[in-house]
């Protein structure tokens, strides 16, 4: 008996799956490399193709239907959008009833409001959005006169963006501001100045146009008057791809 | 035993039966507008198809539920790569048993992996049947219901030692050494039965094989 009439022998075995583990992997690697069982197995499997509906049906239990139709078609964004839409939409309403109780007077502060609102939540949905398609999120902790705050960048690849988070900044020095910048292929590459507050700062950054390929980014606090070009300051954090 | 009784199919010829499309307007349409993303077209598919599925993962599983992950699991698949299912010219359904089947024992053997008191418990025949025999459909007049029929006349044709050990290997996705151990024979002799009962399931499901549904 060859090596290849073992396999010959369970070529059935493999399309009903009564293999053990060991064997089913080294009949798994085999069929990789030959034709002739390849063939055969699909014949099989040709053949027994109706078999598994020997098993007696089930019937649904009420709504199924719909759940597996919804669970098939739930995406990542088709989730997103149907949990913020009710937000966004609430939010709306619930402005606009404040602004109908304020009086005609205050309709068009409040309509203007209305649209700064609705312009910071569509720009929260996608700053929100980067965040959970992000493929890479680069985290550094940073050290500025003692106080602890950190860096995130959350990576997208499919929109070439980042959105920054930086956090537990104390204010600049007096003269001097905190500057983003991209570590690049050819050089670094200026990006937003970074204004410290309570609350943590936040942008979305396209990639640079110039410097070649993105390595990284750094966060360097510069001096105030100097234009920036390239980092001459205290470098505070570093971040590599 | 997990599939449904056969003896009221006997002397039905499953070369007889009628070439047919268990969908409402032909497998390959389905699969046209499964390509075209069309959502009624994945309901329709959804409502033919998802009973037997079920069948197969719960009658193996014993678990409404996992078993309906594993429907879930294989819907989502078909529907997100339907462009490739089928298209070889092997049917669809064919395709969604195959991969359902394929699922299930594969959870199946990680459950049975992750615990052995569970894997005891699996192995009693007993275990959630009735549970099992309460759900199931029998009607007739069910979508699919002539392939069924066709494949019970088949497993019927089978001394019953062959078909008991066609059952327990591809219904309840035993391997050879549990099938042996179930029925306390040998595993040569275990590995005999299944070569027979399925080289005789070859030839007797030979005229259906290529229904396209």
């Amino acid at each position: 008996m060859s090596a290849h009439d073992w396999f010959v022998e369970h070529r059935m075995d493999y399309v009903a799956r009564t293999l053990e583990e060991s064997e089913l992997r080294t009949f798994q690697d085999h069929l990789g490399r030959c034709p002739e069982c390849a063939r055969e197995v699909a014949s099989i499997e040709l053949d027994l193709a109706w078999l598994p509906m020997g098993a007696a049906p089930v019937a649904l239990r009420p709504g199924l239907s719909r759940r597996l139709a919804e669970g098939v078609l739930e995406t990542r964004g088709r989730r997103w959008m149907r949990r913020a839409m009710p937000a966004a939409l609430a939010a709306s309403l619930l402005l606009g009833a404040a602004g109908w109780l304020a009086g005609r007077q205050e309709t068009g502060r409040l309509a203007r409001e209305l649209e700064e609102r609705d312009s910071r939540l569509t720009a929260l949905m996608d700053t929100v959005s980067i965040m959970r398609g992000a493929d890479r999120v680069l985290q550094a902790s940073i050290d500025m006169d003692g106080r602890e705050g950190g860096i995130l960048i959350f990576d997208d690849s499919a929109t070439h963006r980042w959105n920054v988070v930086i956090h537990g900044l104390p204010p600049a020095p007096a003269g001097q501001v905190y500057r983003f910048w991209f570590i690049c292929e050819d050089k670094m590459v200026p990006g937003p100045e970074v204004s410290a507050g309570t609350s943590p700062a936040l942008f979305t950054l396209p990639m640079p146009p110039e410097g070649g390929k993105v390595m990284g980014a750094a966060l360097t606090v510069e001096s105030a008057a100097t234009p920036p070009g390239e980092p001459r300051g205290r470098r505070l954090a570093e971040l590599m791809l | 035993m997990r599939v449904t009784s056969t003896r009221r199919h006997a002397g039905q010829q499953a070369a007889s039966s009628p070439r047919g499309s268990i969908w409402a307007a032909g497998g390959e349409s389905l699969r046209a507008r499964l390509v075209a993303r069309d959502e009624r077209a994945l309901a329709e598919l959804i409502d033919v198809a998802s009973p037997w599925l079920l069948g197969i993962a719960q009658g193996m599983l014993q678990d409404p539920v996992e078993a309906e992950e594993v429907v879930l699991e294989v819907m989502t698949i078909a529907w997100n790569r339907i462009e490739l299912v089928g298209a070889e010219g092997s049917a669809l359904m064919p395709w969604l048993l195959r991969v359902t089947r394929n699922r299930t024992i594969d959870r199946l053997r990680a459950r049975r992996r992750r615990s052995a008191a569970l894997a005891v418990a699996s192995a009693d025949p007993d275990i959630g049947r009735h549970v099992e025999e309460e759900s199931r459909i029998d009607e007739a007049g069910a979508p699919g219901w002539h392939v069924h029929r066709s494949v019970h006349t088949a497993l019927d044709s089978l001394p019953e030692d062959q078909r008991t050990a066609v059952r327990l290997a591809y219904f309840e996705g035993l391997t050879h050494s549990e099938i042996a151990e179930r029925l306390a024979i040998p595993l040569g002799t275990v590995k005999t039965r299944l070569r027979l009962g399925f080289g005789r399931l070859r030839v007797s499901l030979a005229p259906i094989k290529d229904w396209v549904l």
